[in-house]
């Protein structure tokens, strides 16, 4: 748990006792207790700092979910949203007990309006499911994690993806809320318009407050048509500096590619042997994606492959084909696995630094040269279109040498991301691992967001512990 | 009146050239772009350093006098309108461009930079600043995220807030915060979201990192002529329904393109009952592609008349038009009235079929400018503030309309903010239980209310008195409260 995390007492035994009761008599069997499903619940996926709750309920109607948080206000006990527990900064750990509230029963698409590119879906609705029920509208969501993570996940965490750089992340693309308040309200925030300059911007502040400002269980999100044309390209190179000059240029000149990502040798080396993707060298490499119209398509890849040629990549190797782009994104998707294959019995640190697009070819590479000193293996992937690129340290839990130097690099990367006027959490969350983070880089800001927690949520019971340091 | 004391106080943190308490020296503060409220401000303080700004704040904040920070003064909802004694905080000469960095693409200026000047500084890099108001010759920045300003581009581009990274901020109590990052995303709360268009009401604004775009190779936009108002707003749906974003997409009705045509000489078809402009950029194969997609939707939905701007001069021109709607439009009625709702795009016809009804109803003409790619309207009721009775009727059809833009899940203002203006309408629009979540978020950063008072967000009490209190399935919300 972090330093700046002061503690908060654990509810009394009794009042847990006597929440659990209600909920039971109120929900039946859809409010859990037993051992295995609190276990379930008590972690995401990254490094499991665990915290189990006592009580797992899955409401299923706005009505249900402000009940259950007007319970656990007036006994202040801690409430924590879960979607289906796919985030990587332990966002989900309830690390003082309490209620967890499992939303995944929240799974229907409200509305689609098509003329207006938009649509309303309960909180439980994942990502796969959405764009399931959009086939044959012609319009998608785009935003893509990787994981199948549940859209008031993804809103929660203000999610971004491979596709960022063409289409956002999670703040753009949300156009209203509804929100269940720490007093039990239930508020709409945003409208169907396209823009408003009524009142505070309480959707972006309620997207990415990871469940500690309000309960998100309806998400207004503006979907797109879907690309009248859709080719992807790999192209290798000797060196990762000419990748990422590569990235840079592209990105200057403003050619809207959909995603660009970057492997470094060692990841794929990774994924050549995870995902066999054998017409491959382990070299540096970019993943390319082009959406638009057939012509438009055409000569974005034109003046990429040219800006390529120039640093001196290789050839393109084309995947124009749905299935040969699919198992090229599924092969980048399952990057994180295939590290962890790498070196089978040790554990791993995801790090998530993100600086200005100037600064990315010096922080990649002394990044590099950094890993390469410690003797560690860590490959390097990352949607560098925005400048966000990602480490996953491998080191094994039985050598205190190996973790320590593994802390080193991390510390490092965050330190000197923030030193070069970026971030280190660019994509995942600040969730409890990036408090003492956010503290360094936004020590003035930290201030002002702990007034927001306390302005609305002064009894503290929403996802105690995350995202702010407790004040 | 201000003490003795304060103002004294006031008068030694900046040279006397830069405090202006005589009244033919505040005059010209009185009000903003929206001239149906003024208020003479007790003092104008024109500070040129945040450490001024800061010394400012601490002192107003311990004295407990109201400030209203102002950048160039056009806001249209009275967001620059003076509180009474209370001084008026000028960034007027905040006017420099720190920094320009053309390969992470942003640049970095003070807020009294004007936003056309941002464009115009990094031109020879081939890049410009997207959001662009209509008064963009003459906004500031500062004012353009006070307001989340929007503009004709704002439908591919975003809103200030989608074109902006990162903002320097002073806090009533003095404490300087910076909100964002020069990366893309910033950990924690969306507190750079929260900045943008909080109208003054929570700090005031002293360094701004804007994103930059590169310039498009290629621009063209296509006038098209309608024999039919609500045509041309389905034409509007059938555009963006295509899965086409363009660059800019513009209506205007006949009245507003006659009062333009008289001003600018645009070329504009002057018998059509709109005027449908639609900007394609990028690439010149991207434009010839999407154009030619444009035009064939823009005819299937009936268009009289097509003409595509063959150069760049004839471009401008085109635009011309709508960016001088609103000063052409001071030039056929002695004062007109704007409004700023915004609708989903489907309800476009429906509501442009209502203006139409109301406007003959009450005997004002109405002349139709907007966003239609957003569902923006601007309508511009036209009246004479000298005749008896005008005043009261538009105020009253611009509330009428308003209330419609509600009805139909829309917003009672897209892009010019609440202001003083639209006070009462926060109150239709939200719920208590909304306006509660405002006033808490005020609090944290103000508790006592000094930044920008009376703006933006109506206390509960407020909305009593206005008899506007939103009615939620019929409960009554805070019966205890006053009804007058």
């Amino acid at each position: 748990m972090s330093s700046t995390t002061k503690a908060r007492a654990r509810p009394e035994v009794a009042d847990l006792a006597a929440i659990t009761e209600q909920l039971r008599n109120a929900y039946g069997d859809r409010a859990i207790t037993t051992h295995a499903v609190r276990v379930q619940h008590s972690h995401g996926e990254g490094l499991a700092d665990a915290g189990m709750p006592d009580v797992v309920v899955f409401p299923q109607t706005n009505e249900e979910v402000a009940a259950i948080v007007r319970l656990c206000h007036a006994a202040r006990i801690p409430v924590i949203a879960f979607g289906v527990g796919t985030s990587l900064e332990g966002h989900v750990a309830a690390l003082y007990g309490g209620v967890c509230m499992d939303l995944s029963q929240m799974n229907r698409v409200l509305e689609v309006n098509d003329a207006d590119l938009d649509c309303r879906v309960q909180a439980g609705v994942t990502r796969e499911q959405l764009n399931g029920e959009l086939k044959g509208t012609g319009l998608f969501f785009p935003i893509d994690p990787g994981a199948n993570a549940t859209l008031g996940g993804m809103a929660s965490t203000r999610a971004s993806g491979t596709n960022a750089v063409r289409y956002g992340t999670m703040r753009e693309n949300v156009l209203g809320l509804t929100v269940v308040t720490a007093d039990a309200s239930i508020i709409r925030t945003g409208s169907r318009a396209r823009k408003s300059s009524a009142g505070y911007d309480l959707t972006r502040l309620f997207v990415g407050s990871e469940g500690t400002l309000g309960i998100i269980t309806e998400v207004q999100l503006r979907l797109y048509g879907l690309p009248e044309a859709i080719s992807a390209a790999v192209c290798q190179f000797p060196e990762l500096k000419g990748a990422v000059d590569t990235v840079i240029v592209a990105m200057q000149l403003g050619i809207p590619v959909a995603r660009i990502e970057l492997l470094d040798d060692v990841q794929m080396d990774a994924c050549i042997r995870y995902s066999q993707l054998t017409e491959f060298a382990p070299k540096p490499t970019l993943f390319f994606e082009f959406h638009g119209t057939e012509a438009g398509v055409r000569e974005q890849s034109e003046i990429v492959q040219s800006i390529c040629a120039d640093h001196g990549g290789d050839e393109f190797q084309w995947a124009t084909r749905p299935e040969d782009r699919s198992r090229l994104w599924k092969a980048r998707h399952n990057a994180y696995y295939a590290a962890l294959a790498l070196a089978p019995g040790k554990q791993a640190f995801a790090t998530d630094a993100c600086v200005p697009i100037s600064r990315l070819t010096d922080c990649v590479l002394e990044t590099q040269a950094d890993i390469a000193a410690t003797g560690l293996i860590a490959p390097i992937v990352g949607h560098v279109g925005d400048g966000n690129f990602h480490l996953v340290v491998l080191f094994d839990p039985a050598q205190p040498d190996e973790r320590r130097k593994a802390e080193g690099i991390a510390a490092r990367v965050s330190a000197r991301a923030i030193g070069m006027g970026g971030t280190c959490t660019g994509e995942h969350g600040v969730g409890v691992h990036k408090l003492d983070a956010l503290v360094a880089e936004h020590g003035d800001a930290v201030a002002v967001m702990q007034t927001i927690k306390r302005a609305l949520d002064p009894r503290d019971i929403l996802n105690p512990g995350k995202t702010v340091p407790r004040s | 009146m201000l003490d003795s004391a304060f103002t004294a106080a006031l008068a030694r943190l900046v040279p006397s050239s830069a405090l202006l308490t005589a009244a033919e020296d505040t005059r010209p503060y009185e009000c903003d772009g929206l001239t149906l409220y003024r208020e003479q401000p007790a003092a104008v303080v024109l500070p040129d350093t945040e450490a001024q700004v800061v010394e400012i704040l601490r002192l107003c904040h311990a004295a407990r006098i109201p400030v209203v920070a102002r950048g160039a003064g056009t806001s249209l909802s009275g967001g620059a309108l003076p509180a009474r004694d209370g001084i008026v905080l000028s960034l007027a000469k905040f006017r420099r461009i720190l920094g320009v960095d053309p390969v992470a693409r942003t640049a970095t200026v003070q807020p009294g930079v004007r936003n056309l000047a941002i464009s115009e500084a990094v031109a020879a890099h081939g890049l410009f600043y997207a959001p662009d108001p209509s008064s963009q010759i003459a906004c500031s920045i500062g004012g353009n995220v006070a307001e989340n300003a929007g503009g004709v581009h704002c439908l591919k581009y975003g809103l200030t807030v989608h074109n902006v990274r990162r903002v320097r901020a002073v806090l009533i109590t003095g404490d300087i915060v910076e909100f964002g990052s020069a990366a893309l995303d910033a950990p924690g709360y969306d507190l750079l979201a929260l900045i943008t268009g909080s109208e003054g009401l929570l700090a005031v604004i002293t360094e701004i990192t804007v994103k930059l775009l590169p310039k498009p190779e290629l621009a063209q936009v296509a006038l098209a002529a309608f024999d039919d108002l609500e045509k041309a707003g389905a034409a509007v749906a059938a555009v963006i329904g295509a899965g086409i974003i363009p660059g800019g997409l513009e209506m205007m009705d006949r009245e507003a393109t006659r009062a333009v045509e008289q001003f600018v000489h645009a070329d504009y078809p002057l018998d059509a009952a709109a005027v449908l402009l639609v900007e394609a950029d990028g690439t010149s194969v991207e434009v010839a592609a999407e154009m030619t997609e444009i035009t064939s939707v823009l005819k299937a939905g009936g268009a009289t008349e097509i003409r595509v701007s063959e150069n760049e001069a004839q471009r401008l021109l085109y635009w011309s038009g709508r960016k001088a709607a609103f000063p052409a439009v001071g030039r056929i009625s002695p004062d007109y009235y704007c409004i700023d709702g915004t609708i989903p795009r489907a309800a476009l016809p429906r509501i442009l079929r209502q203006i139409e009804t109301w406007s003959r109803e009450f005997g004002l003409p109405c002349a139709n400018v907007f966003h239609a790619g957003d569902g923006n309207l601007h309508p511009l009721i036209l009246f004479d503030a000298n005749k008896p009775g005008d005043k009261e009727r538009t105020i009253e059809f611009g509330d009428r309309i308003l209330q419609l833009c509600i009805d139909v899940g829309g917003t009672i203002t897209g892009e010019h903010g609440v202001g003083i203006e639209k006070i009462a309408g926060m109150c239709a629009q939200f719920p208590p239980a909304a306006l509660e979540r405002f006033l808490g978020i005020k609090r944290a950063f103000d508790p006592q209310g000094l930044l920008n008072p009376g703006k933006g967000v109506p206390t509960l009490a407020r909305c009593a008195e206005f008899g506007r209190m939103h009615v939620h399935q019929g409960q009554l919300a805070h019966p205890e409260l006053p009804r007058f």
